[in-house]
């Protein structure tokens, strides 16, 4: 939404509403405050300078002399790293821009994700059947990460789990296992390939031909051919 | 769904069996369809003698059938010719034989066992033949082989063969575009599907003379009246002149020899059974197994068509009736039971009676998104994987941020990986372009199953063609060592017979296990 606010937003900003902002020149202050109507969202410098009409030494000077007195901040936006992201100090940067709670200096925190996701796992594996925030509560009280989390962060975690094919989402029905659970609500499980375990690769996936990268160019009697594979070769080379 | 190398993998395999000839009057079927004698001297420049002993062979083993149609050309003439459509499904279920025969070895007996596998060998025999190679394995009475006919007959697995050639009236033009939707090669498959469901539709035996045996006994009755000194003999060439009508060149003088040959449908039908009640297993528990194998078994004759969306309905207490019959199921207790039948997705309250049935459709969905899944990652990767999954379950378009988030992969991999997928032909792609406030690309992606599983069942047609390839060609390499007396084998000699051996066990298994996953794309 913030994107679309443009100047015209900007002229309904009462210009007195942040006292440090006083003390700046005309320039700084009318890009200081396309600055902050963009919010969390940050501006880049270009548009900047295209929503301003400010020259573009100006513009350079008045944003070192804004960034020197803490109003505004640099941000590394996720779309596009090569340009340069502002921000009114007082925002943090939105999902957008840093990619989300998983992205640290604009890249994705693989190794964090993957240690929680298998904490998540494990703990439903001995639970056997866990909803969020059961799982949440077990996170915070072992004190494994020193970081909190929220609620929808743990969800993320345990969708890409379901999408891994390691935990399955089940809705309670209230009988068996699920009687400490309400009815309906949703809960999960592991699937029967355990914690680690791989899916069962299918019958396809377990012959060379299943994961050849050239079986569009293989023919019978082609220069690729079944007779004369390397996969067959090293597959049957008992 | 019929594809190319689909084609090409049933050419392989009556090429294997029957011969270059007989290949190549099968391979113009396949390729062109129905065809008359003339045209197939003409297409496969063969002698006419040479189609037409070829075309015997097939019929003989069900793999042709014959049927008059009105030739559009010939319509002013009003002329009615002979057509021979070759039976795609019935070449291919050729694979399946030691799948069949040890089906009905677990169902049945031995005995009934051989005298399946009697019937697979020759195509079409009539029960004095059958009973007659029975005699000849074993030294038992008849009475036997004949029981164990009886008992092949009453579980469906053999059937009295269809008509040698029905009357098909050709289909009016008003109702083929109707069926015309969809991708242009679906199009052509699909009209040509629908003559061969009308041709073997009006060659099949009615519902009641199909499975009957009452018939066939007074043909017997009558045979062993008028010629009792040698019947088989006889029956043998009634055979011949009772399918082979060719041209009338053979004029058919006997009508009443009833000849028998497999009940393929019934085949995949249990094949499809089974898949279910594993695939079942491997994702609920044994339990659950147990009891939809009890209610499909029970169910199986209401069936009336192999690709059955929901099993027949049955009560609760026949359910479980049918679950102490089997011995892993005399410990569950009916409540277990119905906690089962709630796990396999049915409704919990019913009617009074509490019928309860299956989706089965959606089991098979599942098998089915589990091998292309299984594909995608062992091709993929890991996060390839899992966007797969994420595509093929929300079954609609996603956009590539979107997607990053969903899967937690860095944004910049994701619409690498994404392409590639979609070179790969696993993923569609829509492009939109946004021009206000700036213009922006975004790129959205969804997973088309129909697409994406003929694609990927004419992949397995290939690995399977390669598989059988290979396996002739480490034969014919080894023919040599293989040759070797086995006193002879010793040293380096004796590894290779060990390796060689191996290798057989290796991609014949292989090409079995594969030959399950085409069943579950092509005949489930």
């Amino acid at each position: 939404m913030s994107r679309l606010q443009g100047p015209l937003a900007l002229k309904r900003k009462r210009p007195d509403s942040n006292s440090p902002s006083e003390s700046l020149t005309e320039q700084e202050r009318i890009l200081y405050d396309v600055i902050r109507s963009k919010q969390d969202m940050g501006i880049w410098t270009r548009d900047m300078k295209r929503e301003t009409n400010l020259p573009d030494n100006v513009v350079n000077k008045s944003l070192k002399s804004l960034q020197a007195k803490k109003l505004i901040k640099e941000v590394v936006n996720i779309q596009n790293k090569g340009r340069k992201h502002y921000m009114a100090a007082e925002f943090e940067p939105s999902k957008e821009i840093s990619g989300g709670a998983w992205y640290v200096e604009g890249s994705l925190d693989t190794e964090f994700i993957d240690l929680l996701k298998d904490q998540c796992a494990k703990i439903i594996y001995k639970q056997r059947v866990a909803t969020v925030e059961g799982i949440l509560d077990v996170i915070r009280r072992t004190g494994i990460f020193k970081v909190e989390f929220s609620t929808q962060q743990i969800e993320e975690i345990l969708r890409a789990l379901v999408l891994d094919n390691v935990v399955m989402d089940v809705k309670s029905n209230g009988m068996g296992e699920f009687d400490s659970i309400p009815v309906g609500k949703v809960c999960y499980i592991c699937t029967n390939k355990g914690v680690r375990g791989e899916p069962k690769a299918g019958a396809m996936a377990s012959i060379p031909c299943g994961v050849c990268p050239r079986i569009n160019l293989c023919t019978p009697d082609g220069i690729i051919s079944p007779t004369t594979c390397v996969y067959y070769n090293k597959w049957l080379d008992f | 769904m019929v594809t190319p190398y689909g084609i090409k993998f049933a050419v392989h395999i009556v090429t294997s069996h029957f011969g270059n000839l007989v290949a190549k009057v099968c391979e113009n079927l396949l390729k062109r369809g129905p065809l008359t004698l003339q045209q197939l001297v003409r297409f496969t420049e063969l002698t006419s003698v040479q189609v037409k002993n070829s075309l015997l062979i097939l019929i003989q083993h069900n793999c042709v059938q014959a049927f008059s149609a009105e030739q559009p050309d010939d319509i002013v003439n009003g002329q009615i010719q002979t057509q021979y459509l070759a039976l795609f499904d019935n070449i291919l279920h050729r694979l399946r034989f030691p799948k069949f025969l040890e089906m009905v070895s677990q169902e049945l007996d031995k005995d009934c066992e051989q005298l399946l596998e009697g019937l697979l060998q020759h195509g079409r025999l009539t029960q004095e033949q059958m009973y007659e190679r029975a005699k000849s394995f074993k030294s038992g009475v008849q009475n036997d082989a004949r029981e164990s006919f009886q008992k092949l007959v009453t579980a469906r697995f053999i059937e009295q063969c269809p008509a040698p050639e029905p009357f098909v009236a050709e289909p009016s033009p008003d109702e083929t575009p109707a069926k015309k939707r969809g991708a242009k090669s679906a199009k052509v498959v699909e009209v040509r599907k629908t003559l061969e469901q009308c041709v073997l539709e009006a060659a099949a035996p009615m519902e009641a003379l199909r499975f009957s045996i009452m018939t066939n006994l007074e043909a017997e009755n009558d045979t062993e009246m008028s010629k009792d000194s040698s019947p088989i003999m006889h029956a043998g060439e009634k055979r011949k002149s009772d399918t082979l009508e060719l041209d009338g060149e053979f004029a058919s003088d006997n009508k009443e020899v009833t000849l028998w040959r497999a009940n393929f449908e019934e085949f995949i039908r249990c094949l499809r059974h089974k898949a279910c009640v594993e695939n079942v297993r491997a994702r609920l528990d044994d339990g659950a197994a147990i009891v939809l194998r009890a209610l499909l078994k029970a169910t199986r004759a209401a069936e009336n068509k192999v690709k059955m969306e929901n099993s027949a309905s049955l009560s609760l207490n026949s359910i479980f009736e049918e679950v102490m019959k089997s011995e892993a199921g005399r410990s569950m207790t009916l409540d277990r039971v119905r906690a089962s039948l709630v796990q396999l997705g049915c409704p919990s309250s019913m009617a009074i009676d509490e019928l309860y049935s299956v989706d089965l459709k959606n089991n098979i969905e599942l098998a089915r998104n589990d091998e292309v899944e299984s594909i995608v990652l062992k091709r993929h990767g890991k996060d390839a994987y899992r966007m797969f999954r994420l595509l093929s379950k929300a079954g609609r378009l996603l956009e590539t941020d979107k997607i990053s988030d969903m899967t937690l992969v860095e944004k910049k991999d994701t619409p690498k990986i994404l392409y590639k997928l979609w070179q790969d032909d696993y993923l569609y792609m829509e492009k939109v372009t946004v021009t206000v406030p700036r213009q922006l690309n975004f790129l959205l992606w969804k997973v088309n199953k129909t697409i994406l599983y003929e694609r990927v069942l004419d992949e397995m047609y290939h690995a399977a063609l390669n598989l059988s390839l290979r396996t002739a060609y480490e034969m014919d390499q080894q023919k040599e060592v293989l040759a070797v007396p086995l006193a002879k084998r010793t040293g380096p000699l004796e590894k290779q017979c060990e390796r060689i051996k191996k290798v057989k066990i290796y991609l014949e298994s292989s090409l079995m296990k594969l030959d399950d996953a085409i069943m579950l794309f092509h005949d489930f």
